[in-house]
């Protein structure tokens, strides 16, 4: 067949293939067999899943589990302290579906956005914190989830450390042997993106706001799949298997259309320390190669990540750029309050966009969304706060989902 | 029951010279081709110019196919794949299937010359967007378009103006395992961009680079004339994204002369894809009982490396580049002396 | 000084901190390479510039992955000196040089570098780290690293408007998220055990952190110590 073909279109005959991971040729170690095998030896205990899983393909072909209920939700600091729309947007999502979930105050953060920043730790403090973290995880029997991108990227740095170094696991025992906690490794480690991907057949199923006539460009975080590269998502039907494929397939499933630009490798420039103090860096990076590029190439009505920091850096940079005329007003979501609002989330009392500095009306607009009725009732809450007769907002008032278009 | 024939397995050009040489040396050969031709890669790749010596490959294939296709004491069977085998040197039994039949060949030495199949690019480390981007070639691809003269951007049908070439597209890279280094993809492209700019006079060819490396004569016969009579430009500093801007590629990398980033827009990128084992190699190995290297590559070498065609088992021989990376001069002279060697090992027997 | 075989060293820099002695910069040295994780970070080089292309530091400050990994695989001390004072904070860590073919880490090996600076009280990195002490007593003291009342118009003040808003609305708006670990609380991100808290301050006695903080900032530390051994002592 291939003779009748001229050589330009097989070429792209060629080219029309995903890329085929093997993963009987895989370069690296299984981490699944070192973890078996530490466990074996009685250095750690191996915490598995109990109960639904799906199984999807990383870099070099290898599958990992993603627990579906019963997880354990490591909390991010970026996201409760300053986007808790993106925290209660996961929690509202696994609620729509009565998907057992815990989420336990006994977790401290990952300290690595601390450690990224100022490398005011070591890694006896570092390991000895996630260490921490899955034994409380495990002591109450769920699967720890992890919520923010760097914490997923440190961890996953960890676990290569301590697998790798018997002096450092010795260490960190030795320091929760004073808390009475075990060394303990959960099977896999994952990040919440990985599970709205496995999820995203069912957001669309229950999908309430057509979002086909908005165009959104994706920004892959930086901690998910650069840091032990190897154990990120890889799917044969997204970008043919070339690029990470989380978050760009949901958005896919959702009917978005998914713009390309030429700096989606790139970093947003969050910075750790430079977001925190010295801003000149993260703001112009942010702007100048990430935002700027999506509006010059693709101009999308939203852009989408699925980390914290990402999340942070991309919508409070682009105020300041204003001042200088630059090209800025993408406004940016988390995959998981894009998931949430496509089901019919309250814009405010789930998705919270009033902690959303670049101008989101537009695209609510785009989308049907009348959001000043939903602003009004959101103020009417608040009056209710302020004067003392309701004390807060609840599931109860926030996990109905609505026909926001309507 | 003893045998005096070579089996030799493979008919690209190790397989052919292999068994050209059998036959001339007096030996009788059975080659066996899995294709419904012989000539290996270069006849099914369709590569142009064979690198260095500028032979047309077509021409060349055509040449040492008919050198053994026209001797009597090599029979060649098409479509033809080994099965399994048992015995050792001098009496070995061989079940290959050649064109849906079955059939039981008794040989006194095998020659493995299943050769490599090239790297693919969706599993680099790097991103280049093989499989997303239409005008993001290999080297294979190129060669096709060379041999026809028609060079041209696959996604609009125009000669490319600005062409950029990336070396070491899965070698020399921990990440992917391959840490060895394929040998001929700094000449093979180096010669490309020759006739690249033969063709097309008007392009402009960068070639970005870890290290070049044409080694003896091919740095005077390749290297210095790509330079310094075809202006093709080479700049120290591998790609590490290809990503798409406008209808143009962006590639970036660093121009470590420069010291600093660097990104410019070409017309068309080609991937300069290494060796790896080829199925056949991979497949022959496990049916022959013969030790792969940690790459999957055919373990040869002997002791001390002083009998680059020796395998593991006794009898059975390796040439070309189903032992590593090899140009065409190291498969042929390879060819050269498994099959002086497969013979020296059935005489012996046989005396 | 005329070249001779003794004192010929072509990967050498210019010694461009002579205030610094070569015993003393070979000590730091030594102590990255001491490192747990060192042998994991650098492996050899052979400058493709890989690191380089993908660093976000590289486009925007005079700032080179490749050279950080040369130089460590050199061994060349006076260098790395250079390096730890001068080029170490300029790393976002985003780890996009980790796509090295060689496996080496240069984010990684910017972080050892930056423990050894701080472990020495080197004073290049008191001086990047000003104005950051208030993030490193939140996240040792209260286990996070954020909390909505870090949002104030004098931290973030290029983040406009928003910012002020926020910090007039920020009791309300806090009791308006359902999230039960999360509603209502403004100076932490979310609800922590006092045990858990009394396990991390464990862990950052026990695995060495305290001193680090000594070095940095010692009004801190005292601040620290302070509170945390008042709190371990009352279990």
């Amino acid at each position: 067949m291939t003779d009748t073909l001229t050589t330009v279109e097989q070429i792209l005959e060629r080219k029309s293939h995903p890329v085929i991971r093997d993963a009987s040729v895989a370069p690296t170690e299984d981490m699944h067999d070192r973890l078996l095998e530490l466990e074996a030896k009685g250095e750690i205990i191996l915490q598995r899943i109990k109960g639904d899983y799906v199984e999807f393909p990383t870099k070099y072909g290898r599958m990992k589990k993603i627990p579906i209920e019963h997880t354990w939700h490591h909390k991010s600091c970026g996201h409760c302290g300053h986007i808790p729309g993106y925290a209660s947007s996961i929690l509202w999502l696994h609620r729509q579906f009565n998907l057992d979930y815990h989420d336990p105050t006994d977790q401290t953060s990952c300290t690595g956005w601390n450690y990224y920043a100022s490398g005011a730790s070591n890694a006896v403090g570092q390991a000895a914190v996630m260490s921490r973290n899955f034994a409380a995880a495990y002591e109450t029997g769920y699967f720890p989830m992890i919520h923010c991108g760097t914490s997923f990227g440190h961890y996953k740095e960890i676990r290569e450390q301590l697998v790798h170094h018997k002096e450092l696991r010795d260490e960190v025992r030795r320091i929760l042997d004073k808390m009475g906690k075990p060394l303990v490794i959960p099977e896999e480690i994952v990040h919440y993106s990985e599970w709205v991907y496995a999820m995203r057949d069912r957001f669309a199923e229950r999908q309430l706001v057509d979002m086909s006539k908005i165009t959104a460009t994706v920004h892959p975080a930086c901690h998910y799949y650069k840091i032990v590269a190897e154990d990120a998502i890889y799917d044969p039907e997204i970008y043919g298997g070339q690029r990470t494929a989380v978050v760009t397939a949901l958005l896919e499933k959702l009917g978005i259309n998914v713009a390309d630009y030429s700096t989606w490798f790139d970093c947003c420039g969050f910075g750790f320390r430079h977001v925190l103090v010295q801003r000149d860096f993260t703001r112009s990076y942010a702007v100048l190669r990430k935002i700027e590029t999506m509006i010059n190439e693709a101009n999308p009505d939203l852009t989408v990540t699925h980390d914290t920091g990402c999340v942070t850096t991309l919508d409070k940079s682009q105020f300041a750029a204003k001042a200088h005329d630059r090209k800025v007003g993408v406004p940016v979501l988390s995959d998981a309050q894009v998931a949430a609002l496509a089901m019919g989330a309250h814009p405010f009392r789930v998705v919270q966009f009033h902690w959303h500095s670049t101008d989101w009306r537009p695209f609510l607009e785009k989308l049907g969304i009348n959001w000043q009725k939903y602003w009004d009732e959101f103020q009417g809450d608040l009056d209710q706060i302020r004067a003392g007769t309701k004390s807060g907002i609840t599931w109860e008032d926030a996990d109905a989902p609505i026909n926001l278009t309507a | 029951m003893t045998s005096g024939k070579v089996l030799i397995i493979g008919g690209g050009p190790s397989g052919l010279e292999a068994a050209r040489c059998v036959a001339e040396l007096g030996g009788e050969a059975v080659l066996i081709e899995k294709r419904e031709r012989l000539g290996g890669t270069p006849d099914r790749e369709s590569y142009a110019k064979l690198t260095h010596h500028w032979r047309d490959a077509s021409e060349a294939m055509a040449e040492m196919s008919l050198a053994v296709t026209s001797n009597s004491n090599v029979e060649v069977k098409y479509k033809a794949e080994v099965k399994s085998m048992s015995g050792s040197a001098g009496n070995f039994t061989v079940e290959i299937e050649a064109g849906g039949v079955a059939e039981s060949l008794n040989v006194g030495a095998v020659i493995v010359a299943t050769g490599f199949q090239h790297f693919d690019p969706g599993r680099a480390t790097q991103y280049y967007n093989y499989y997303s981007f239409p005008d993001v070639i290999t080297l294979t691809d190129l060669e096709k378009m060379l041999k026809e003269h028609n060079v041209v951007r696959p996604s609009n049908g125009e000669a490319p103006k600005k062409i950029a070439f990336i070396q070491c597209v899965g070698s020399r890279d921990r990440q992917i395992g391959n840490e060895y280094c394929s040998k001929v993809c700094c000449g093979i492209a180096s010669k490309q961009a020759i006739e690249l700019r033969q063709q097309l006079p008007d392009s402009k060819v960068m070639i970005f680079y870890i290290d070049m490396r044409m080694y003896g004569y091919w740095e005077n016969e390749i290297y210095w004339p790509a330079q310094e009579k075809y202006h093709v430009n080479y700049v120290k500093g591998v790609i590490s994204e290809v990503l798409k801007k406008g209808d143009k590629l962006l590639v970036r990398g660093e121009d470590t002369t420069m010291s600093r980033p660097m990104e410019v827009t070409m017309d068309m990128v080609v991937l300069s894809v290494g060796m790896e084992p080829s199925a056949g190699t991979r497949a022959v190995a496990q049916l022959l009982g013969i030790q792969q290297n940690k790459y999957g590559f055919i373990e040869a070498g002997g002791t001390g490396g002083l009998d680059p065609v020796a395998t593991s088992k006794a009898g059975i021989f390796v040439a070309g580049a189903a032992s590593g990376p090899a140009d065409l001069d190291d498969s042929i002279a390879k060819a050269g002396l498994a099959a002086a060697r497969a013979l020296a090992s059935v005489r012996k027997v046989m005396a | 000084m005329p070249t001779t075989l003794e004192n010929w060293n072509p990967g050498k820099a210019q010694d461009r901190h002579p205030e610094a002695t070569y015993e003393e910069k070979e000590r730091l040295f030594l102590e990255v390479k001491n490192d747990v994780r060192y042998k994991d970070f650098i492996y050899g080089c052979y400058e493709c510039g890989i690191c380089v292309s993908a660093c976000p530091s590289a486009r925007f400050y005079d700032f080179s992955p490749r050279v950080i990994a040369q130089a460590i695989a050199r061994e060349d001390v006076e260098r790395i000196y250079d390096i730890i004072t001068e080029d170490i904070w300029n790393c976002a860590q985003c780890f996009s040089c980790v796509r090295c073919p060689r496996q080496n880490n240069p984010g990684g090996l910017v972080t050892i570098l930056r423990e050894v600076s701080l472990k020495n009280g080197l004073q290049e990195s008191k001086d990047a780290l000003q104005g950051y002490s208030r993030v490193i007593y939140k996240v040792m003291l209260k286990g996070n690293q954020v909390s909505p009342d870090m949002l104030q118009p004098d931290f973030f003040p290029d983040w406009g408007p928003w910012v002020q808003n926020f910090s007039q609305n920020m009791h309300v708006w806090r009791k308006a998220i359902p999230m039960d670990s999360i509603r209502g609380l403004t100076d932490v991100a979310w609800r922590t055990d006092r045990k858990t808290l009394l396990e991390l301050y464990t862990i950052w006695f026990e695995s060495g952190n305290m001193d680090i903080i000594k070095e940095l900032d010692e009004s801190l530390y005292d601040l620290l110590t302070e509170v945390m051994q008042e709190e371990l002592e009352e279990g």
